[in-house]
């Protein structure tokens, strides 16, 4: 074989500063604006941010944003109105309710902005909401539920908020099964009118603005609406039960195991950011993590093995997960822990942290070269009270890490002691073996038991 | 996006390279699509070409294992690699500054991969790979769906009859030898579009590719392709039935309708998103919105076309019953929908579903890795990276009497594959 001529690898210059695009700050009656002009960019984001997400649902009412932000698509004249009437602009509607925020928008043709902001703005001020169309939204959502639960590693998703903590992050957003039957038209209406119909929000706007009237935009939005009010969410509360322990939920016959190991965290302003974001990217958040590396690339017990910190307003969670072939279920789990021991204690290499840093850093302009994923930096600084500097700042925090900084993160972020394994697979298979790995107790639950 | 911005030049070993400017700045895409997939395997030998996009990343001469993912997330760049019947694709978006490497990264797996491929990694790749099997095929409800319509839509013998990711046999049975054999015969300059989309002048970018891929020589054997034609329909439907623990009965229903690039095809697509594409779609709203028999997903999934440039292309149907209805009631509610719109379909509804399309097709280009990878597959499937670009004009000359035609002609029940799933009951 005649080997081919390869230049050398090539020595990279240093990379070109990056600055997070221009935030434009205004007000419009009730509402604030919070736009970025991207130049070239034909297609645009336009998202209206309200402070309803689901953790501040009260009790009897679990899962009444999500089934609000769904029957919105019904329209002002009902029965579905909305996205066909979006989809003659070429638009396409947007709207999802996290636990700290309740978001509507489309995705647009900058030249057809006004016309699609124009019934974003009147499907969320005024929708039908007749009953029938609720009615039959809440059991799509209800059935959609159980579908996805059918998929090991959605159950195995959904499981874990149960596992962790009492009260609203127990039950999965959309209410689950139970919670939402007991969601009726009237609470939806109602929830609508308190949060919503009258209550302004931010709206934020990117893309190519150099001929759009953003301000024209926002008095089409706000109107004669008033400020939001912050929210004053319950306490979060933990789950009783073992720590760490093992939960199985039996799925006879099942080829691989789903499994997330998952403990809970701080809450996002509590949490060193770069720390704790550094930390879940060695663990498992990049292709060459710990988990991925020893699960995937040198035991091949996997397709893939990933990690990360989800933090929220109000506390937040851990969770590494993977499928594994059945067989190697109890290894995978006592090696996947040992792993979170090891970086606790031995904290990161030089390599890691190299890559941590560098990767969080250059890699800010491919990180943003959508308008969608800048879009999602504005919701997150809106929601989480951030600077509109957040994106640069976060860059000096992971310029500034260093292996002791990761070490402390590790030791405040990880907690094995605390872990809870989900496991979804052939009970009968993999219960024994799981024992025997001593990571505390193992039960078997039943998955409808989980939704109540 | 002007089609005057795409500039496009061949390697004298005739690598096809095209460039185009990125919308945003400081960042730089390269997409590679190589012209091998898994039509290009041979019988006892499938999975080869996925198989073969995991080795990718195993190491070459001059990158250790892992060393390609390790070098592009440090840029914090974007990675990956897709296989599909028709090509392998490989890309990565880095910061501009990180071009030169992720070329030299592609360079070197394209003339050196066989000096890093040894039976370590292909048994532990092989054990990925059927572990990838096992989550979304084997461990998922429907998960087998695909590969059972293709393996009915195709005959035996046929390239596109077996599924991309291959039999768990024939993962067993692969050989060293035979891998690197594969490399041997797919994997050359000549076989390759590479796209770069970045802030750099098209001549810039071509000196730097000639730098990196300039060395490589074309291959010398091309291997043989086997022969993808097929009747542009059947002769009388199909059936399977799958028993299996899945939550509901799940319908799908494939036609054959023409090959990529047709007029056929075209008119296709607009009905396809006419019949499923989106809220406004005709089997949503009546299916989903009016009668209540057909699970909820958004508008999105009920159609899905598998489009093939070398063969005829699948356009298929699908949806899951709700609670307490059949299998039956909605294969049949299916099936009157698909009926109705041979009788004709209104100006209004091709309008929205043009819309749809053309939405759909813009927000793919937006990003400078959706733009490389459209002017890729455009390159290699049309010889002309533009082609894709002008799509939205094709569809806009397609009206109502074309769609209810083609519904007439391709919705035919002689011309149906139906693959049905029921649940398996359990015993109390």
């Amino acid at each position: 074989m005649t080997r081919p001529v390869m230049a050398s690898r090539p020595v990279l210059g240093p990379p070109e500063p990056y600055t997070f695009p221009a935030v434009r700050r205004s007000s419009v009656g009730a509402g604030d604006v919070i736009a970025v002009d991207l130049p070239g960019q034909a297609f645009a984001s336009v998202r209206l941010v309200h402070p309803a997400g689901a953790f501040t649902e009260s009790e009897d009412q679990y899962g009444v944003a999500m089934l609000t932000g769904d029957a919105l698509e019904d329209g002002q004249e009902g029965n579905g109105s909305l996205a066909p009437a979006l989809e003659r602009h070429g638009a396409e509607w947007e709207s999802w309710v996290g636990w700290d925020s309740f978001v509507t928008g489309v995705d647009v043709p900058v030249n057809r902005i006004v016309d699609a902001t124009r019934l974003l703005a009147d499907a969320l001020r005024s929708p039908a909401f007749r009953s029938d169309d609720i009615v039959r939204r809440r059991d799509q959502i209800r059935e959609a539920f159980v579908l996805e639960c059918s998929v090991p590693s959605s159950l195995a998703a959904r499981a874990v908020g149960s596992q962790l903590f009492a009260g609203r992050y127990a039950v999965p957003a959309n209410g689950g099964p139970k919670r939402l039957d007991a969601v009726d038209p009237e609470m939806v209406v109602d929830f609508h009118r308190r949060q919503l119909a009258n209550v302004a929000g931010t709206l934020i706007v990117v893309g190519d603005l150099g001929k759009v009237d953003v301000e024209g935009l926002a008095r089409s939005v706000f109107g004669d609406t008033v400020r939001a009010q912050p929210p004053s969410p319950a306490p979060v509360r933990g789950a009783e039960g073992a720590q760490p322990r093992i939960v199985v939920l039996d799925r006879p016959g099942s080829v691989q195991s789903a499994l997330v190991l998952a403990h809970r965290a701080p809450s996002r302003a509590e949490a060193d950011l770069p720390a704790a974001y550094g930390v879940g990217d060695v663990i498992g958040g990049m292709f060459g993590s710990r988990l991925n590396l020893l699960l995937r690339e040198e035991k091949g017990y996997t397709y893939g093995a990933g990690a990360r910190f989800d933090l929220r307003r109000n506390g937040g969670q851990f969770t590494a997960s993977c499928q594994v072939e059945t067989r190697h279920t109890a290894d995978a789990v006592a090696s996947s822990v040992a792993e979170i021991v090891r970086l606790r204690e031995g904290g990161v290499t030089d390599d890691e942290l190299a890559t941590v840093r560098e990767s969080r850093t250059v890699g800010l302009p491919v990180n943003y070269s959508k308008v969608w994923s800048v879009a999602n930096v504005l919701i997150d600084i809106e929601v989480q009270g951030l600077p509109d500097d957040h994106i640069d700042r976060l860059r000096a925090g992971f310029d500034a890490l260093t292996a002791e900084k990761m070490l402390d993160g590790a030791r405040e972020y990880l907690r094995p002691d605390e872990l809870v394994a989900v496991v979804v697979g052939d009970a009968e298979q993999v219960a024994g073996p799981l024992a025997e790995i001593g990571l505390g107790p193992v039960s078997q639950v039943d998955p409808d038991a989980l939704w109540s | 996006m002007s089609t005057s911005t795409v500039d496009q030049f061949t390697l004298a070993n005739g690598l096809r390279l095209v460039t185009a400017p990125a919308a945003t700045g400081q960042v730089a895409a390269v997409n590679l699509w190589y012209g091998v997939g898994s039509r290009h395997e041979r019988a006892g030998r499938t999975g080869f070409a996925h198989l073969f996009e995991h080795l990718m990343f195993q190491g070459s001469a001059n990158v250790p294992k892992g060393g390609h993912f390790e070098a592009i997330e440090r840029l914090g760049g974007d990675l990956n690699a897709t296989t599909s019947t028709d090509r392998t694709n490989y890309y990565e978006t880095v910061p501009e500054h990180g071009l030169d490497l992720a070329l030299w990264l592609e360079a070197d797996r394209l003339g050196t991969l066989r000096e890093g491929v040894t039976q370590d990694v292909l048994d532990n790749q092989r054990d990925v790979v059927k572990n990838e099997r096992r989550e979304r095929y084997d461990n998922q409800p429907y998960g087998t769906a695909v590969e059972r319509l293709f393996a009915n839509a195709y005959p035996a013998g046929h390239p596109y009859h077996h599924s991309v990711i291959g039999s768990m046999a024939d993962l067993d049975a692969a050989t060293l030898d035979d891998v690197l054999d594969f490399h041997r015969q797919h994997y050359g300059p000549d076989n390759a579009v590479l796209t770069v989309v970045s802030s750099l002048e098209p001549e810039d970018v071509r000196d730097r590719v000639e730098r990196f891929f300039g060395g490589l020589a074309a291959r010398t054997e091309l291997p043989e392709i086997p022969d993808p034609s097929i009747a542009p329909r059947r002769d009388g439907e199909v059936r399977e039935t799958v028993v299996e623990p899945c939550p509901a009965p799940g319908v799908f229903l494939a036609y054959r309708v023409g090959e990529l690039g047709s007029r056929e095809y075209d008119v296709s697509d607009v009905l396809g998103a006419v019949l499923g594409r989106g809220q406004g779609s005709r089997l949503y709203r009546r299916l989903v919105v009016e009668r209540g028999l057909a699970v909820d997903t958004g508008g999105y999934g009920n159609i899905m076309n598998f489009s093939f440039r070398h063969t005829s292309s699948l356009l298929v149907v699908n949806m899951l019953a709700r609670d307490g209805v059949s299998g039956d009631t909605l294969e049949k509610a299916i099936l009157d929908e698909l009926a109705a719109a041979a009788d004709g379909v209104t100006e209004e509804e091709v309008e929205r579903a043009r819309a749809v399309l053309e939405r759909d097709h813009l927000q793919s280009l937006a990003s400078p890795g959706g733009l490389a990878d459209a002017l890729s597959s455009s390159a290699q499937m049309f010889d002309d990276p533009r082609a894709m670009l002008d799509w939205p004009e094709r569809w806009a000359s397609i009206g109502p009497e074309d769609v209810a035609a083609l519904a007439a002609d391709a919705l035919a029940p002689s011309n149906r594959l139906a693959l049905r799933f029921e649940p398996e009951e359990v015993a109390a």
